[in-house]
């Protein structure tokens, strides 16, 4: 529908409500930095100082990182597979499609409802192991990183399952004709052929998880309580508990600046993977 | 030709089958007839649901969890299309500019929208009420709405646009007649898309809600941090239900085949 008429006033309208729903949105980040850079009318770092100075809080930061690293990377390596199996399924992709769409789309607080059904101390593992005699006591299987890191790829997988399936799919069906026709093995071809073509959309996904992970709140908070805090459950204290708006909002440009620093190092590698396609 | 390893399609298969794994505890936990989980269990009732349908509280949370879903896939669907169609026809320079500031949010970690969004909200005076929680949606939603509606427009032949007018067709009337039946799988999937993000949406939502309004994720996260009752098993069936219908409607009207297109394509 490309065709570049004139333009009139009246016309120019129907922009309108976009602009003001994205201008909406960048006074928003606007309103977070300035409440959390300004104290009583001038320019202050307190709220970064106070965040800073505690060493429980860098605690934190690092827990969230390294979780999330290990949830991205995790949730890439438990969707490869599904991944393969729907683009190798023609027929049936839809309804297997249906299967990831599914816990995709249900809500977060429901699927992490789930895992403290299965994980709680009165939960269906544990009432299962007791009922086998195998423990006398609950097992501790949430309220720690364990708990926080399971509930997080459970409920990451389905994208990245999306997001390397969107790749296999764009890769020409001649490509992996060709190679073993040539005499490569089927796992030669997946080797040299399927996997650094599925490269684009597995660096999508970690991207992606990673900062859903970073970002999350609702799943560290139910499955890791209060001692384990994420960076998140951390923000919601300070917004819900506290009344600390600025703390929060400078918790959040922490966060922030974090994840992009950490986006810039997963496109840095990106490129040295990708590196000699195209 | 596409063969699979029996390897990978096994762990494919068992990986597919855990991901409904935890839905599927919570919907017989619902059925569980004691006040916690038990295995194996020992009496099996609807007392849940019974709970579930009479407390006032979560029909109302079901009810403006509904109904904030549709108007946020509405008020969403429309800004996208005006939008699309608008760069499309008559500023088609302005697109990757305009697309930019679309997906920017999708780069900002949802801990940061909700405080982003609360920290504006309370400027603007309407935390607590149904209004900032659609704004907020909206915001939320507008990428996952502009991609379908975009996509869909821009399929549209350009010479059939111009043949209609050549006809005599006013703007509107080839916007009714030929546009919009063309688009009519991409405004579904906007529609349905945002829809079932915004009645599951629960990370920003939950800074908005006030004395006066939640909506049902955030109530049952609430209920979580409470008390973990069974009847929040009946609930959470209910609305995997909800969702799984919305979910088979959008395969029924318009295919799946969006989520796995790839964008530049």
């Amino acid at each position: 529908m490309n065709s570049g008429e004139r333009l009139t006033f009246s016309k120019s309208l129907m922009l309108l409500p976009m602009l003001i729903i994205l201008a909406m949105f960048f006074i928003s980040v606007f309103t977070l930095f300035s409440s959390a850079f300004v104290d009583r009318g001038g320019f202050s770092l307190k709220y970064f100082q106070q965040i800073i100075d505690r060493p429980d809080y860098h605690i934190v930061f690092y827990r969230t990182v390294l979780s999330s690293i290990t949830v991205a990377i995790l949730a890439v390596l438990f969707s490869y597979p599904i991944a393969l199996l729907l683009w190798r399924a023609n027929k049936w992709r839809n309804l297997l499609l249906i299967v990831v769409l599914v816990p995709w789309l249900v809500s977060l607080v429901v699927r992490t409802y789930g895992w403290i059904v299965l994980l709680g101390p009165k939960g269906f593992i544990n009432a299962f192991l007791g009922w086998l005699g195998v423990i006398d006591e609950p097992v501790k299987l949430m309220f720690n990183d364990t708990g926080i890191i399971i509930g997080l790829t459970h409920v990451l997988v389905p994208f990245a399952v999306i997001s390397i399936l969107s790749s296999l799919l764009s890769i020409e069906e001649n490509l992996e004709e060709a190679s073993r026709v040539l005499g490569a093995s089927g796992f030669q071809t997946f080797r040299n052929i399927v996997l650094p073509l599925s490269l684009p959309g597995v660096f999508t996904a970690l991207m992606v998880l990673y900062l859903a992970s970073v970002g999350a709140i609702v799943t560290p908070l139910l499955l890791g309580g209060i001692t384990e805090k994420f960076v998140g459950s951390q923000i919601y204290q300070e917004v819900m508990a506290t009344y600390n708006m600025s703390k929060a909002a400078a918790w959040s440009i922490c966060l922030l600046s974090l994840s992009f620093v950490s986006l810039v190092i997963i496109k840095m590698i990106e490129r040295r993977a990708l590196r000699g396609q195209e | 030709m596409r063969t699979m390893s029996p390897l990978s399609r096994t762990l494919g298969i068992v990986f597919l089958l855990a991901l409904p794994l935890p839905i599927f505890i919570v919907f017989g936990a619902s059925f569980n007839g004691s006040a916690y989980i038990q295995f194996p269990p020992e009496s099996y009732s609807l007392r849940w649901y019974i709970e579930a349908f009479t407390d006032p509280r979560w029909a109302r949370a079901v009810g403006t969890s509904l109904w904030i879903a549709a108007v946020t896939s509405v008020v969403v669907t429309t800004i996208s299309f005006m939008a699309a169609y608008f760069t499309l026809r008559y500023a088609p320079r302005i697109n990757t500019m305009l697309e930019l500031a679309i997906f920017s949010p999708l780069f900002f970690p949802h801990a940061c929208m909700g405080v982003a969004a609360v920290a504006l909200m309370a400027k603007l005076g309407i935390v607590g009420t149904p209004g900032a929680i659609i704004l907020a949606h909206v915001i939320v939603t507008v990428p996952f709405s502009y991609r379908p509606v975009h996509v869909a427009l821009r399929s549209v032949d350009p010479d059939l646009i111009r043949a209609a007018e050549v006809m005599g067709a006013s703007e509107l009337r080839a916007l009714k007649d030929i546009i919009l039946p063309i688009c009519r799988s991409g405004i579904l999937t906007s529609l349905l898309f945002t829809g079932i993000i915004s009645f599951d949406e629960v990370t920003v939502t939950m800074f908005l809600i006030g004395p006066e309004i939640t909506t049902l994720p955030v109530q049952i996260f609430t209920f979580i941090q409470d008390d973990a009752s069974p009847v929040l098993a009946a609930i959470s069936t209910i609305s995997v239900i909800i969702t799984f219908l919305a979910i088979v409607l959008l395969e029924r009207v318009a295919g799946l085949t969006f989520f796995v297109q790839r964008s530049g394509s």
